[in-house]
């Protein structure tokens, strides 16, 4: 490249603004920089992580994120065109599988959504109410003669893992075996010492994942695993990498964002016990929109990486082929522009079109699944510890929110009560029974009741 | 007023029918969503005004008479 055409790329990736996620500080000071990075610079480009745009504001969020010439694709294996996914920095950690569908463009992403459409929908999901129901009393009824409990240990960590494994038809009782390893790869740097045992947890599911689905290929039962075995594309079937990248991502996707939500709006709750009681008394009217709030205030899954897949021009700005953007749900969810008050939680917020779950074809396809569980744990709180109180010495948010906002603990102390019915294990026993029995994880196009739990 | 979804926009947020569940039906298969009826009854204008603001896609279009 000559001095020239370096010099006419440095006046095109203007205006420039230090932008790095993955630390403390863009933690403690989020709110700042996104006021800073909307009213200066709402497209900038950074030269972090080998350089990369950022796009901060509601609008260029919202036009990116649907722009037809920008790739999700991870291009492993240079097949391609080389494009590195929706990690910025690219991970180190998963390289023999990509993110599944997340990672893909039409038409391939296309043919796995619509092949998992069925499963996730709000109808398929409504009918996995009652077990839902069920796994959260168990949870709660484990600690509720304590008087303790930690929201995210006890109950937040285990309704989503316990759910994914039904909808996929992996054996319930492995949950721990899944959810362990999928929170601590999340807040566990590369370069932390604890970095190698949380590989091998991870390697451990990994091979879990790979044995559930030679058992399942060998002897068929409902589920998500049974619908990527399943899928034929022109005849062929999904390619196994992508089965295993795919079933990744609706663990990875499913299980610390759910959490991260839930832990969250319980500690927000217990800091405004007025707020809580009042969404306790209106909840027919405000537990949606406060679900909605939460989902936009806390942003568990903070944005995405993309690369442009050719020259666009979008608010004043070039952009080249290949370069690397990333795309901030949670700042869009701040933008003034769009939330009066942005920075406020207000539970009954009107016109709350927020980005939590993206925007454009990738919309979380859990969405559906993190709204019930969400509600299902909240409502129940509020139920059977309506006076719980957060300790702020044992909360532990992660350090850094470049990947999930989330959190490690939230211990909490409240009224005890009497259990209603037996404790987790027993009950999950029950529920792989009744899993089983019902085939609950038949999509919703072979099965349309609800879950009948006794 | 008349409203209608705009199915190439459409992601199945599902925000119209959680704010206006008597105009706007989501498919079974993947929650997209259709409006029930293009005329909108009077005493649903609000909701449905609601619901286009709501819209995180911007898929809800109405026509205000």
């Amino acid at each position: 490249m000559s001095v020239d055409d370096t010099t006419a790329d440095d006046e095109r990736k203007q205006p420039r603004y230090h932008f790095d996620r993955h630390t403390s500080d863009y933690r403690m000071r989020f709110e700042k920089i996104t006021e800073e990075m909307q009213e200066k610079c709402p497209i900038a480009w950074s030269d972090t992580y080998g350089g990369h745009w950022v796009a901060a504001s509601s609008e260029a969020v919202f036009e990116l994120a649907r722009c037809p010439h920008v790739s999700n694709d991870h291009d492993l294996r240079g097949e391609r065109r080389g494009y590195k996914g929706i990690s910025i920095p690219t991970a180190q950690r998963i390289s023999a599988t990509r993110g599944g569908m997340l990672e893909m463009d039409d038409p391939e992403h296309r043919w796995y959504r619509n092949l998992l459409n069925p499963y996730l929908s709000p109808a398929a999901v409504k009918r996995w109410e009652p077990f839902i129901d069920e796994v959260v009393r168990a949870a709660l009824d484990e600690k509720i003669e304590e008087g303790r409990i930690d929201f995210v240990d006890d109950l937040a960590n285990v309704v989503p893992a316990v759910l994914t494994l039904a909808m996929l038809g992996i054996p319930l009782k492995r949950w721990e075996m899944y959810s362990e390893p999928t929170h601590a790869a999340v807040y566990t740097p590369e370069h932390s010492p604890d970095a190698a045992r949380v590989a091998e947890q991870h390697k451990q599911m990994g091979l879990d994942l790979v044995n559930s689905m030679l058992e399942i290929r060998e002897n068929p039962r409902p589920g998500l695993v049974n619908a990527l075995l399943n899928m034929r594309i022109d005849g062929e079937p999904a390619p196994d990498l992508e089965i295993m990248g795919m079933l990744g991502l609706v663990i990875g996707g499913g299980f610390d964002t759910t959490t991260a939500l839930t832990a969250h709006s319980l500690e927000w709750l217990s800091q405004h016990p007025d707020q809580r009681d009042r969404l306790s008394r209106e909840r027919d009217i405000l537990l949606d929109p406060a679900t909605e709030e939460f989902l936009r205030f806390f942003t568990p899954a903070p944005g995405d990486g993309r690369t442009f897949s050719d020259e666009v021009d979008l608010e004043g700005h070039h952009f080249n082929e290949g370069e690397r953007l990333w795309i901030s749900w949670a700042m869009a969810n701040r933008d003034p522009s769009v939330f009066h008050d942005p920075n406020q939680v207000l539970l009954d917020r009107k016109g709350n079109r927020h980005f939590s779950f993206g925007i454009g074809v990738h919309r979380c396809i859990g969405s559906n699944v993190a709204r019930t569980v969400f509600k299902s744990m909240v409502t129940a709180v509020l139920d059977r510890m309506p006076d719980y109180q957060c300790d702020p010495e044992g909360t532990v948010h992660y350090d850094t929110i470049g990947v999930i906002q989330g959190m490690r603990h939230l211990p909490a102390t409240f009224t005890p009560g009497r259990p209603t019915g037996p404790g987790l294990d027993e009950t999950l026993d029950k529920l792989q029974r009744i899993c089983d029995e019902q085939e609950l994880a038949r999509p919703i196009t072979e099965r349309k009741e609800a879950a009948k739990i006794d | 007023m008349k409203v209608r979804v705009d199915q190439e926009r459409c992601q199945g947020h599902t925000l119209c029918a959680m704010i206006a569940p008597e105009m706007f039906q989501l498919s079974d298969i993947d929650g997209s969503s259709s409006a029930v009826t293009e005329v909108v009854p009077s005493d649903q204008e609000d909701l449905v005004r609601e619901a286009a603001h709501s819209c995180p896609e911007q898929a809800i279009l109405i026509e205000e008479d």
